[in-house]
C-alpha cells in the first residue's frame, strides 16, 4: 500500500524533526539555561556602585588620624554630546565653575562606548554649587550627583609609614570609573585593617536598551545593594606623641619606637622622613610619584622595620646578661681596661683610649667600657652568645605585626656554616660582643630587647588595637639578683657621673643604652666621611623602679647614640611623665 | 462548565487548535514593546484572527467539489498577483513583496505556496496514479512550480521562494515518487553547484552562505540575531520569564521580535513548557490529518491534504530550527503563531480547508460531492 507507507514515513520524518526541535530546546532551556539567563542579564543589567566611606583610624585618645571626607561630584548621565555641552554651558550660567575640562575630549571618549557612560563634569563642589545645582536643575534628569570619599591625614607624613596610605583598586565602576571611595589600603594599619576599614560598597541597578541607552523598565524589579559603611579602628598609638618624636629629629632621620611594656601597645612608631600619604588618596600624578621614588632621603623606606644595622654597645646588654647567667662572671668580677687589648695579633680598642681601669659589669654598662666586653665574649664563645641573642628575639621576625620586616643576622651556626665557610675567629666574636661585625638587627628587635629586660623577663607581644588581647610571652629566665645588677647598670648609663646616656635625663628614674654602629661603607671614600657619620642608637625604660614604656630611637647618621638619640628620650619621656603619670595622680 | 463536546468531531479538533495557535500568538505579542501597555502587534493580529474566523466560517460552508473547480482559477489569480506586485509591488527591505489591495497590503508569495497544492492536486488527481503518466507528473509539477518561483526570485524574497520550493517537491516526490527520478535529481544538482560554487561565486558570496550555515562566525552580522534568539530561548529556563517579561525583545536586543523570532520571545516569556505546548499544537495540526489519509480514496484531496500538511510542517519546523541556530536565517515567520495578515489569512484557510475535508470526506468518498 503505497499512500499509506506514504502517510506513515510522512510522519516517521516529521516526529524526528520535532524530535531534534524537543532535544534542542531541553539543551538550551534546561541544561545551558543559566548561562543564557546570565548572558541576557548582562545584555541589560548595568550595575552602579553607590560608595561607601571607609571606616575612621583613630588615636588612643580618640583622635582622627585618618578618616573619610565626603565629597559630591557631578556627573552627567546618559546623554548625547549637545545634550551635554547645552547642559554645561547652563551650569556655567549659573556660575558653576567648570574650569580644566576638555569639552570636546569628554564626549567624544564616550560616543564610540556601547555603554554610555556617566560623564564626570566637576569633582567635590562645594556648598554653594550644590545648592545652585538642587534649586535650579532638579527637573533636570541627566544631571547626578553622586557622594564619593577622600580620605584624609591630618598628620600629613608624622604618621606616614605607620598609618599607612591608600592605593588604586583594581576594580573600575562601570558607570562612574574611578572612584576614590573605591581605593585600597596599601601599607601599614591601613592594609592591615582594610577589611574591616572597606565596609561595602551599595549598587544600584539598571536597565539599558540595546543602544545602551537607561530605560525606566517597571516590569523587572533588581534590588539595590545596600551600603555598610566601614568600621572604624581605634589604635594605641599617641598621635601627638608621635608628632612630638617626629619634630624632635630635627634635621636627622631615623626611627623610634614607644611601647607599654605591660600592656604591649605601641605608643608611637615613627620613621623619618614620611611623606604625605594624601597624595595617594587620589591617583598621584608621575611627577609626583617620581619625585618621592627618586628622592636620597628615601621616604618610602621604613626605617622601623626594613633597615637592619650593628647595635652597637647596645647589644652588651645581651653580652652582660648571658655572662651573668652562664656564670662566666659574677657582679664583682673585673677586667681590666687599659684602653685597649691584644686579641691575636690584632690591637681591639677600647672606646676611651685613656682606659676605663678595673670594670665589673654595671660599671662596664655604664661607661659601654669595649674591652670589659671583649674579654667576656671570648670568655662567652660565639655559641652562647648567639644562644642568648636568639632567647631575645634577635634575628627573628617579629609575628602578627602588619609591616614588612627586615631580619637582620646573629652570628648563628648556620650562618657561620652557610656564609663564613665554618670559620668564626676570636677577633669576630669580640667584634660581634659589642655589636659590630655579624650582627645587624632592626629597631623592633631592639626594642624587643630592653622591653624584656624592662619587663623581667616576661614579653608582652606588641600590638596596634585597642581590642587585641593581651598576650604575655614568658621568654626568659633571668636571675633576679643578675637582673637587679643589669638594670643597676641601665640607671647609671643615663644617671652616673661617667655614663654616656646623660643626654636622656629627666629624673633619676630613666634608664637605658646607648649605642654607636659605625658606618663602614665603600661609599664613605666617594662622599667623604661628614655624611656617612656613625649611627646613633638609644634604647631605654622609664620608670625605672616600675618599668611601665620602653622607647627605642635609631638616629641614621646621628654621630652617636647619645648625643642624637638623648635629647629624643628626654621629649618622650617629659611627654610621658606630664600626660600619664602625673594626670594618675 | 463549558462543553468541549463539539471536539469530538476532528474538524473541529483542527479548528481548535489552529485558533488556540493564533490566540497563543496574539499573548506572546502583548507586551513586546518596553513601556507600552499593549503592543500594537497583538491588537492587529487580534483583528486579523477575527477576519481569519469569517474565512473558516466560510470555507466549512463549501463543498469539496468547488475547491476542484476553482483550483485553476486560485493559482492564475496568484501568478497575476506575483507579476503584479513587480510592477506595482510596495518595497520593504530591498525586496518587492508587498501589493496594496483596498487599502490593505497583502504578500501575494503567501498566495502561491497553497494554490500551487490546489492546482497540482487537481492536475494530479486527473491524470490518475498510474505510473506511465510519472513524466507527465514531473515536468507539470516543476513547470508549475517554476514560474512563480522565478518570479518570486525577481523580488527578490529568498526565504519564500525557498518555502515554495520545499512544499512543491514535497509534494511533487511524494505522489510520483521514482527512485531513479530522485537520484538522477540529487545528481543533477550537486554537478550544477559544485562548479557553480568554484567559478561563479565571488569570496564575499561564500562567506555570505557559510555565515548562514554557521552564525556564530558572524557575530555582528546575521549571526547577531541568531545569537540573540538563543540567548532569549534559553533565558526562559523551564517556566519562562513570565507574559510581558521578556527583556530580549523589550530592550531591543532581538530584531524582528514579532515576526521571524517570534518563537524566541514565547520561548523566554513561558519557558520549555510554554515551547512544549507550542511543539505539541503545531505536533496535533500536522500529523493528525495525516493519519486520515489513508482513509481518503479521492486522490485530489489525498494531495491537498498532504501539501496542506507539507505547507504547515516546513513553515513551522524551518522557522523554529532558525530560531534555535539549527537552520540558516531566511526570514520566515513561524506560521500562524507569527505577526503577519497575509501569512495569517491563508494559514487559517489552510487550515480550514483541512478541517472541511477531515469533516465531508466520507460523503465526497460516497458521493463525489
Amino acid at each position: 500500500m503505497a499512500y499509506s507507507f506514504r502517510s506513515s514515513i510522512s510522519i516517521l520524518i516529521i516526529a524526528i524533526f520535532f524530535g531534534i526541535v524537543f532535544f534542542k530546546l531541553l539543551f538550551l532551556q534546561i541544561v545551558e539555561g543559566d548561562k543564557y539567563k546570565r548572558i541576557s542579564q548582562n545584555n541589560f543589567l548595568r550595575e552602579a556602585i553607590i560608595p561607601s566611606p571607609r571606616g575612621t583610624i583613630y588615636d588612643r585618645n580618640g583622635v582622627k588620624i585618618s578618616y573619610s571626607r565626603p565629597m559630591v561630584n557631578l556627573y552627567i548621565k546618559n546623554s548625547s554630546k549637545e545634550k551635554g555641552l547645552q547642559l554645561i554651558s547652563k551650569l556655567k550660567n549659573n556660575n558653576i565653575n567648570l574650569n580644566k575640562i576638555d569639552l570636546d575630549n569628554i564626549f567624544d571618549k564616550n560616543n564610540n562606548s556601547f555603554l554610555r557612560q556617566r560623564i564626570l563634569i566637576k569633582k567635590d563642589l562645594s556648598i554653594e554649587d550644590i545648592y545652585i545645582i538642587d534649586t535650579k536643575f532638579s527637573s533636570y534628569e541627566n544631571i547626578e550627583l553622586i557622594s564619593d570619599y577622600l580620605r584624609v591625614y591630618p598628620y600629613n607624613e608624622i604618621g606616614s609609614h605607620l598609618v599607612g596610605h591608600l592605593t588604586a583598586n583594581d576594580k573600575k565602576d562601570v558607570t562612574y570609573g574611578n572612584l576614590l571611595s573605591n581605593r585600597k589600603g596599601a601599607v601599614g594599619i591601613e592594609w592591615d585593617q582594610d577589611d574591616e576599614l572597606s565596609g561595602t560598597v551599595g549598587a544600584e541597578y539598571f536597565f539599558v536598551d540595546s543602544r545602551g541607552d537607561e530605560v525606566s523598565f517597571e516590569n523587572l524589579n533588581y534590588n539595590y545593594a545596600e551600603i555598610e559603611k566601614g568600621k572604624d579602628i581605634h589604635t594605641t598609638i599617641d598621635i601627638e606623641l608621635q608628632r612630638i618624636i617626629y619634630r624632635s629629629f630635627d634635621k636627622l632621620n631615623g626611627a623610634v619606637m614607644v611601647s607599654n611594656v605591660n600592656s604591649g601597645e605601641v605608643l608611637s612608631l615613627v620613621s623619618k622622613p614620611g611623606f604625605d600619604p594624601n597624595l595617594f588618596s587620589k591617583p598621584i600624578s608621575s611627577k609626583q610619584w617620581k619625585k618621592l621614588k627618586d628622592s636620597p632621603d628615601k621616604p618610602f623606606l621604613n626605617r622601623a622595620f626594613l633597615v637592619s644595622n650593628p647595635p652597637g654597645s647596645i647589644i652588651k646588654i645581651v653580652t652582660a646578661v648571658a655572662g651573668l647567667e652562664e656564670k662566666k662572671v659574677s657582679k664583682d668580677t673585673t677586667f681590666y681596661c687599659p684602653g685597649s687589648t691584644k686579641i691575636g695579633n690584632r690591637e681591639f680598642r677600647c672606646w676611651l683610649r685613656g682606659g676605663h681601669g678595673n670594670v665589673n659589669v654595671s660599671k662596664a654598662l655604664i661607661t659601654s667600657c669595649d674591652v670589659y666586653f671583649y674579654k667576656l665574649g671570648l670568655r662567652l664563645g660565639i655559641n652562647k652568645f648567639s644562644d642568648w641573642l636568639s632567647k631575645f628575639g634577635v634575628g627573628e621576625l617579629h609575628e602578627d605585626f602588619p609591616f614588612k620586616q627586615r631580619l637582620g643576622t646573629i652570628p648563628s651556626k648556620n650562618f657561620i656554616n652557610k656564609y663564613l665557610d665554618g670559620n668564626f675567629y676570636n677577633g669576630d666574636l669580640a667584634n660581634v660582643s659589642i655589636g659590630q661585625g655579624y650582627l645587624t638587627l632592626n629597631v623592633l628587635q631592639a626594642h624587643k630587647m630592653i622591653s624584656i629586660i624592662a619587663n623581667n623577663g616576661e614579653f608582652v607581644k606588641f600590638r596596634l588595637y585597642k581590642n587585641q588581647e593581651i598576650i604575655k610571652d614568658k621568654l626568659l629566665e633571668i636571675d633576679e639578683k643578675n637582673l637587679q645588677e643589669i638594670k643597676k647598670g641601665l640607671v647609671g648609663v643615663v644617671n652616673d657621673r661617667e655614663g654616656t646616656g646623660f643626654q636622656a635625663r629627666v629624673d633619676d628614674k630613666v634608664a637605658g643604652k646607648t649605642g654607636t654602629a659605625q658606618v663602614i661603607s665603600k661609599d664613605s671614600k666617594k662622599y667623604g666621611y661628614g655624611k656617612f657619620k656613625n649611627h646613633g642608637w638609644f634604647t631605654a625604660y622609664y620608670p625605672s623602679d616600675k618599668p611601665e614604656i620602653a622607647i627605642t630611637v635609631f638616629a641614621e647618621h646621628g654621630d652617636s647614640g647619645g648625643s642624637a638619640g638623648g635629647p629624643i628620650i628626654k621629649q618622650i619621656i617629659s611627654y610621658y611623665k606630664k600626660n600619664y603619670l602625673e594626670n594618675n595622680d | 462548565m463549558i462543553s468541549f463536546n463539539f471536539l469530538d468531531k476532528p474538524y473541529a479538533k483542527v479548528i481548535f487548535v489552529g485558533y488556540s495557535i493564533i490566540l497563543l500568538g496574539c499573548i506572546n505579542l502583548l507586551q513586546i514593546q518596553a513601556n507600552e501597555n499593549i503592543s500594537i502587534y497583538s491588537i492587529k493580529q487580534f483583528v486579523w484572527l477575527v477576519i481569519s474566523l469569517a474565512i473558516t466560517f466560510f470555507v466549512l460552508r463549501l463543498r469539496l467539489r468547488t475547491l476542484k473547480n476553482i483550483s485553476t482559477f486560485f493559482y492564475i489569480f496568484s501568478i497575476v498577483l506575483l507579476i503584479l506586485v513587480l510592477f506595482i509591488g510596495k518595497e520593504v527591505s530591498g525586496a518587492k513583496s508587498w501589493i496594496n489591495i483596498l487599502g490593505f497590503t497583502f504578500q501575494p508569495t503567501e498566495l502561491i505556496k497553497i494554490s500551487y497544492v490546489f492546482l497540482i492536486a487537481k492536475i494530479y488527481s486527473e491524470l490518475g496514479s498510474y505510473s506511465g503518466s510519472l513524466v507527465i507528473k514531473y515536468f507539470i509539477g516543476f513547470s508549475l512550480f517554476l514560474l512563480p518561483f522565478i518570479l518570486i526570485l525577481f523580488q527578490p524574497d529568498f526565504g519564500s521562494a525557498f518555502m515554495l520550493f520545499v512544499v512543491s517537491m514535497s509534494v511533487i516526490l511524494s505522489f510520483s515518487f521514482n527512485k531513479k527520478y530522485l537520484l538522477g535529481l540529487i545528481l543533477l544538482a550537486s554537478l550544477i553547484s559544485i562548479p557553480v560554487w568554484n567559478n561563479y561565486l565571488e569570496p564575499y558570496q561564500k562567506q555570505r552562505i557559510i555565515n548562514f550555515i554557521y552564525p556564530e562566525n558572524d557575530p555582528k552580522g546575521f549571526g547577531y540575531n541568531v545569537i540573540q534568539s538563543k540567548v532569549s530561548i534559553g533565558s526562559g529556563k523551564i517556566f519562562g520569564k513570565g507574559l510581558g517579561e521578556s527583556s530580549q525583545a523589550k530592550l531591543g536586543f532581538l530584531p524582528e521580535n514579532h515576526t521571524d523570532f517570534a518563537f524566541s520571545v514565547w520561548a523566554e516569556q513561558t519557558g520549555f513548557l510554554g515551547s512544549l505546548i507550542i511543539l505539541i499544537l503545531y505536533g496535533f495540526i500536522i500529523i493528525f490529518p495525516l493519519t486520515f489519509l489513508k482513509d481518503i480514496n479521492d486522490l485530489f484531496l489525498k494531495v491537498i491534504l498532504y501539501g496542506l500538511c507539507s505547507y504547515f510542517f516546513f513553515h513551522f519546523i524551518i522557522n523554529i530550527l532558525m530560531t534555535m541556530g539549527l537552520f540558516p536565517v531566511i526570514g520566515i515567520p513561524m506560521i500562524l503563531f507569527s505577526y503577519g495578515g497575509s501569512s495569517l489569512i491563508c494559514a487559517s484557510f489552510g487550515f480550514s480547508v483541512l478541517a472541511l475535508i477531515l469533516k465531508d470526506y466520507r460523503d465526497y468518498n460516497r458521493l463525489g460531492v
